[in-house]
C-alpha cells in the first residue's frame, strides 16, 4: 500500500474518530458510574452487566484507533463486571482507576 | 459481468508507485454484521480504502440475514456479540437457507478467552478474527483466512 493510500485512511480514521467520540465517552461515563456503585454498596446486576457490556466494547474499539493500553484496560474491566460472582470483582478503587485512566487516554487521543 | 464478485477492477495504482500506471486488483464483495457503528465504519472504511472491495453492512443479525440473501457476497465479517439474534444464531440461520449456505464466514470477537475460541471455531465458521484490528492489514487477515490471493 502506497503512503498516499495510508494517509488517506488516517485521515478517514481521524474522522471516524470525532464522529464516535462522545459514544466512547459515553461508554466510560457507564464505567465510572459503576465504580462509584459498586464504592458505594449499590452496584446492581443491571448496571454491572451494563459496565460489562461497555467495557467489552471499548476492548474491541480503542485498539483499533491505536489505543492498545486502552484495550488493555477495558478488558480489565470486562473481566471483573463479567466474573460470575461479587467476589470476583477487584476492587472498587482499581475499577474506578481504570475509568479514569481510560477517559485521560481518550481525550488526550483528541 | 463476472459473477460472484469476482471482478476484475481497474484501479488507479496507489499513490507512490512510479508512474501511477493502472494495475488490475481482484476485488471482492464483503457483508459486515456488527451492531456496532464504529466497528462497522471502520472495517468497511479499512475494506475500501486498503483493498479496493465492495463493501456493504448491517447492524443486526435479522438485517444481516436478508442483506446477505439479497448481497450474496463472497464472504461475511460477524461480530459475535449482538443483542438480539447474536453472532453464533446468525451463523447457523445462515447456514440453513440456500441462499447463503456456502458463504464463507469470518467471526469477529473482542472475546480472547481460549474456552471462547475454541466454541467459536466449533462452529465451522471459516476464521475467528480478533478485536480490535488494524485497519491497515484487516483485508489481508480475511484474504489470508480465505486463501485470496
Amino acid at each position: 500500500m502506497g503512503s498516499g493510500a495510508q494517509s488517506e485512511i488516517a485521515d478517514a480514521l481521524a474522522r471516524l474518530w470525532t464522529k464516535f467520540l462522545p459514544d466512547i465517552l459515553e461508554r466510560v461515563c457507564v464505567l465510572e458510574s459503576a465504580g462509584a456503585a459498586l464504592s458505594a454498596g449499590t452496584l446492581g446486576a443491571e448496571e454491572r452487566a451494563a459496565a460489562a457490556a461497555a467495557a467489552h466494547k471499548l476492548a474491541g474499539v480503542l485498539g483499533t484507533f491505536g489505543l492498545a493500553e486502552g484495550t488493555a484496560l477495558a478488558r480489565e474491566a470486562e473481566a471483573s463486571y463479567s466474573a460470575n460472582s461479587a467476589s470476583d470483582l477487584v476492587g472498587a478503587p482499581r475499577l474506578r482507576q481504570i475509568a479514569i485512566e481510560l477517559d485521560k487516554i481518550i481525550r488526550t487521543r483528541g | 459481468m463476472l459473477r460472484d464478485g469476482l471482478r476484475m477492477s481497474l484501479l488507479a495504482a496507489a499513490a507512490g508507485e512510479p508512474g501511477g500506471v493502472l494495475r488490475a486488483v481482484m476485488s471482492h464483495r464483503i457483508l459486515i454484521i456488527d451492531d456496532e457503528d464504529d466497528i462497522r465504519e471502520v472495517a468497511a472504511l479499512s475494506l475500501e480504502t486498503v483493498a479496493g472491495w465492495d463493501v456493504a453492512v448491517a447492524s443486526s443479525g435479522a438485517q444481516g440475514l436478508v442483506r446477505a440473501a439479497e448481497y450474496n457476497p463472497d464472504a461475511i465479517l460477524l461480530d459475535v456479540m449482538m443483542p438480539g439474534m447474536d453472532g453464533p444464531s446468525t451463523f447457523r440461520e445462515l447456514r440453513k437457507n440456500p441462499l447463503t449456505a456456502r458463504i464463507p464466514v469470518l467471526l469477529l470477537t473482542a472475546k480472547v478467552q481460549s474456552n471462547d475460541q475454541r466454541r467459536f471455531a466449533d462452529l465451522g465458521v471459516e476464521a475467528v478474527l480478533f478485536k480490535p484490528f488494524d485497519p491497515l492489514t484487516l483485508s489481508a487477515q480475511i484474504a489470508g483466512a480465505l486463501g485470496w490471493s
